[in-house]
């Protein structure tokens, strides 16, 4: 007699599987970390997506350095119809964030977000999207500058995959 | 997640599909040598990307792999006389030489020529390692020999098994190249598999469980780098290397032999699952080869006379649920390769990558996803030989090592990721 296992991985049975959807919506932030990256997310964001939501720059006020953290923490995000935006407000409404940067660019200011993302438990993936002229010394710094707060690093072949993975990521 | 056009192109491999003609690039392997152990042994099916072949080693020692039907009446030739240099159809007696020719058509005078007419689908293949290995693409671009180091390294360092998979080939495949599971799934055989346990590195895998990930294009495929906190300010990191189509290397532990798989589909709802294991500066112990016959590490055991795991869904893969009350297995599955393969069939014969929801720590599987579809759109657009062709691709090693914390894998492990001839491995 077949096994219960093997009746129900066929084919047919799997077409049983409940139709119904098995996940909300996902709130994702993506954040360029530089003025490169962000004609990247730019060019990204014009596709069509779930909840994900877009930001092309960041700055932090005076008070608040690269470090701060709580209520010390004040930055702001500009999203694409050039509106201000609080990080941490943003962060804290978000499933994830995925910052972009472009290699060889500076992308210190990730330390801030990672605070952010910290403050509220949030993950933060981070993509690293090479140029045809970068050198391997570019993609080492930038890569060493996300590694400590990155959950995921990824050397990025360019903005398709960028959608590719937003697109895996039912963002 | 993908879209249902996208998993239906990335998963199937027939002919004229586009992944099937992405597979067709590469040599790929076929059949362990042991199958055609000696010349007229008996003959064996064959069934690789959807098409049904046979293979045979003639009077004179020579590999053939052919159309399995013969071009008279269709009967298969697994019936056949395997005798001077040729299988003979019992049916009606013609005869087919590893090439598919027909050589000898006995109801026609010889002199007709009527048998020179006729000649069966046929693909090369050669014996490497253990394995024996076809090309199922254009002659014309038959690339070179395959270069993989576990098939170039004397045959005492080497031990290669398959098993039948009842999935499709990617959603095995993905599982080779899944670090984050291996923590879970695998966690009770890191301290007592013969062939794993022992390593200095295996307390940074159960010390850590939450691995952080960095993952880049490497000429042939992918490097996937996991680290996990170790002592002294640095990084434990487990390099695990993707060659496309479907070849994955597991990282090292300690002196053990290294080892991974490669994910062949037989058609679009089963795979072979194969596994090798090697040692690239010595020969492997009896002890080891032992425990790999037994189904250790990555093995299995079979059923007898088949590579059919001998826990397969037809017993429940022998659940054990006290021991997975008892934390002996994390799942109640015995053995890794089992471990994996009873989760991937779970998902039914091709998984519908519609309904999952993938999270920030899968894009390696994301990655490879993209890199296959991008390849074969450009090898059907354009006809770009793709990554992985090139055997200079193969020479990749698994690595397994302590780096600081500030540096990059991609520069610290730059050598060990390079399989050089009488180099031990780089592992901990």
């Amino acid at each position: 007699m077949q096994s219960e296992t093997a009746r129900v991985t066929t084919a047919r049975e799997s077409s049983y599987r409940v139709q119904y959807p098995n996940s909300k919506r996902r709130d994702v932030k993506v954040v360029a970390l530089d003025s490169s990256s962000a004609k990247l997310v730019d060019e990204v964001s014009r596709e069509h997506w779930n909840g994900a939501q877009f930001f092309t720059s960041l700055s932090f006020s005076a008070d608040s350095e690269p470090g701060a953290t709580g209520d010390g923490l004040k930055a702001w995000l500009k999203d694409l119809a050039g509106a201000a935006n609080d990080l941490v407000e943003e962060v804290a409404s978000s499933d994830f964030v995925v910052v972009v940067t472009s290699a060889g660019e500076d992308a210190r200011a990730v330390s801030l977000i990672a605070d952010a993302c910290a403050l509220h438990h949030k993950s933060l993936v981070a993509l690293v999207v090479p140029g045809p002229e970068t050198s391997d010394a570019e993609i080492s710094a930038s890569m060493t500058h996300l590694r400590p707060f990155a959950r995921m690093l990824v050397i990025a072949s360019g903005a398709d995959y960028i959608s590719a993975m937003l697109t895996a990521l039912r963002a | 997640m993908l879209k249902k056009e996208q998993n239906d192109y990335l998963t199937q491999t027939g002919p004229g599909t586009p992944m099937g003609e992405l597979f067709r690039c590469y040599w790929m392997p076929a059949l362990l040598s042991e199958e055609l152990p000696e010349p007229d042994c008996a003959p064996v099916r064959v069934k690789l990307l959807g098409e049904r072949l046979l293979a045979f080693r003639d009077s004179e020692g020579r590999l053939g792999l052919i159309d399995e039907f013969c071009a008279h009446r269709g009967v298969s030739l697994w019936f056949a006389r395997n005798e001077e240099c040729g299988l003979r159809c019992p049916y009606h007696g013609w005869k087919f030489d590893v090439n598919g020719q027909c050589v000898d058509v006995p109801s026609e005078p010889a002199e007709s020529g009527y048998a020179k007419k006729v000649k069966l689908k046929a693909y090369p293949l050669i014996e490497k390692g253990g394995v024996l290995w076809t090309y199922m693409g254009p002659p014309e671009k038959q690339p070179p020999e395959p270069e993989f180091e576990f098939c170039t390294v004397p045959l005492n360092q080497t031990f290669s098994s398959k098993r039948i998979q009842e999935s499709n080939w990617l959603q095995a495949m993905e599982g080779g190249i899944d670090s984050s599971h291996v923590s879970f799934l695998h966690r009770g055989d890191l301290a007592s598999d013969p062939l794993f346990k022992g390593a200095a590195g295996n307390k940074y895998n159960l010390g850590d469980l939450s691995p952080v990930f960095e993952i880049s294009e490497s000429d042939g495929g992918l490097l996937i780098g996991a680290r996990r906190n170790a002592e002294d300010e640095q990084y434990y990191w487990r390099i695990t290397p993707w060659v496309m189509p479907c070849y994955t290397g597991v990282p090292p532990r300690g002196d053990h032999p290294m080892h991974g798989h490669f994910w062949v589909p037989i058609d679009d709802e089963s795979c072979w699952a194969w596994s090798y294991d090697y040692h690239p500066t010595r020969p492997l112990t009896d002890g080891e080869v032992a425990a790999m016959k037994d189904g250790k590490g990555i093995h299995v055991k079979y059923v007898p006379g088949t590579y059919r795991p001998l826990a397969n869904k037809d017993n429940d893969y022998l659940m054990n649920r006290e021991a997975q009350k008892a934390g002996r297995t994390f799942s109640g599955i015995e053995g890794i390769g089992m471990q994996d393969a009873s989760l991937q069939e779970s998902m039914g014969p091709i998984c519908d990558r519609t309904k999952e929801n993938l999270v920030g720590t899968d894009n390696g599987i994301i990655m490879a996803r993209h890199r296959l579809m991008r390849a074969a759109k450009a090898l059907t657009d354009k006809g770009v030989i793709p990554p992985g062709v090139n055997p200079e691709h193969h020479k990749v090693r698994q690595a397994a090592l302590l780096l600081p914390r500030a540096a990059a894998y991609t520069e610290g492990a730059k050598e060990a990721l390079i399989a050089k001839k009488g180099v031990r491995q780089t592992s901990v």
